[in-house]
């Protein structure tokens, strides 16, 4: 794999950096894709887009090949392994804590609602099932720092995941940090790639007036999605 | 005097980073509980030219101190768990810091006083 996007070595705190490292690895990010706040910092270096504000979560969209599918390397031992204090939080997701950092893992949820959580044993873990995460690690770009690879959503798709979650927020201030991002990101918008990873959807009425109403908020013309 | 208006996204960052604090301390004082208590002690004796080391655990119970004597075989896993409540009750320590901090940030009354005062200690 040819990585041109590189990373400053100590752009990530220190435990974030050896948790990225080793589950990079594991080969973690062959399909894998670290998502959240940390990949804000990660299009500052790449992009010149400038978000301060981040969480303390260190979320990863987890591919998940097949619900039986044979281990491939025992994240929840490896991330242990690492000083990391993993724990079981609601709903039963199995979730790891260390130096004031929460590592959880998250999964396209496919159909119901009901799952409280989805096994990945290809990686020992279990994530948190969520909808339109597949359009974060469809469309995603690699970058290398101190010797490993990170894999991150392209900025399109992290923004057009941004506009639709954001009004499914129940908390104002939520859907706020998601339009905020938003409204960084749109100024790095490539509009070819754009339409790429929003025509590969198929949305339903609800989601297609979310990303109305988003884009209405922050003033993005919606025919650059291909949506109008 | 000017004041600052509040930031509806960076106070309500404070206010989901105060509420993860209490449901992390939550969950992991629910694992540390399920993992024995106690620290292990080691006596050793000496008889004729040889010394024995004899591994006990040591443990609160009321206000009595219990000591249980611990087998060479018992010992490693025994180790481990309570490593594993160690790494637990340092967490909960650090998150308990936090909020501790959040709490005046946020102008939040105390809630229940030291109530997972125990487990951190």
């Amino acid at each position: 794999m040819v990585v041109t996007n590189l990373l400053p070595d100590n752009l990530f705190p220190s435990s974030i950096h050896g948790l990225l490292r080793t589950i990079s690895r594991a080969g973690f990010f062959d399909r894998s894709v670290m998502i959240g706040s940390w990949v804000m910092l990660v299009y500052q270096e790449l992009y010149g887009v400038r978000y301060a504000l981040r969480t303390m979560d260190i979320d990863f969209a987890v591919h998940i090949v097949h619900t039986r599918s044979q281990l491939r390397a025992d994240l929840k031992q490896l991330i242990t392994g690492l000083g990391f204090t993993d724990y079981l939080a609601a709903e039963g997701v199995q979730k790891f804590t260390g130096d004031g950092y929460e590592v959880e893992f998250i999964g396209q949820r496919s159909g119901g609602r009901n799952k409280g959580f989805l096994s990945v044993p290809e990686w020992n873990v279990t994530a948190i099932p969520l909808p339109f995460i597949n359009i974060l690690m469809d469309f995603s770009d690699v970058a290398e720092l101190d010797g490993f690879t990170i894999r991150f959503p392209v900025p399109e798709a992290y923004f057009l995941h941004k506009l639709i979650i954001a009004r499914k927020r129940q908390s104002g201030a939520k859907r706020g940090k998601d339009l905020e991002q938003c409204t960084v990101i749109m100024q790095v918008i490539n509009d070819e790639r754009m339409l790429q990873v929003a025509q590969a959807q198929r949305f339903g009425k609800e989601t297609r007036r979310h990303i109305a109403a988003s884009c209405d908020a922050i003033g993005f013309p919606l025919h650059r999605i291909g949506l109008s | 005097m000017k004041v600052a208006e509040k930031d509806i996204v960076v106070q309500g960052m404070l206010e989901d980073e105060y509420a993860r604090c209490r449901e992390v301390i939550e969950a992991l004082l629910a694992k540390a509980e399920s993992y024995t208590k106690g620290a292990l002690n080691v006596r050793r004796k000496q008889n004729k030219e040889k010394e024995y080391a004899y591994h006990y655990l040591v443990r609160r119970d009321g206000k009595k101190v219990v000591n249980r004597h611990i087998s060479e075989k018992e010992l490693p896993e025994l180790q481990k768990l309570i490593e594993v409540r160690e790494k637990c009750r340092k967490e909960i320590r650090a998150y308990k810091k936090r909020m501790a901090y959040l709490q005046k940030l946020l102008k939040k009354p105390n809630p229940g006083g030291g109530r997972h005062e125990s487990a951190a200690r």
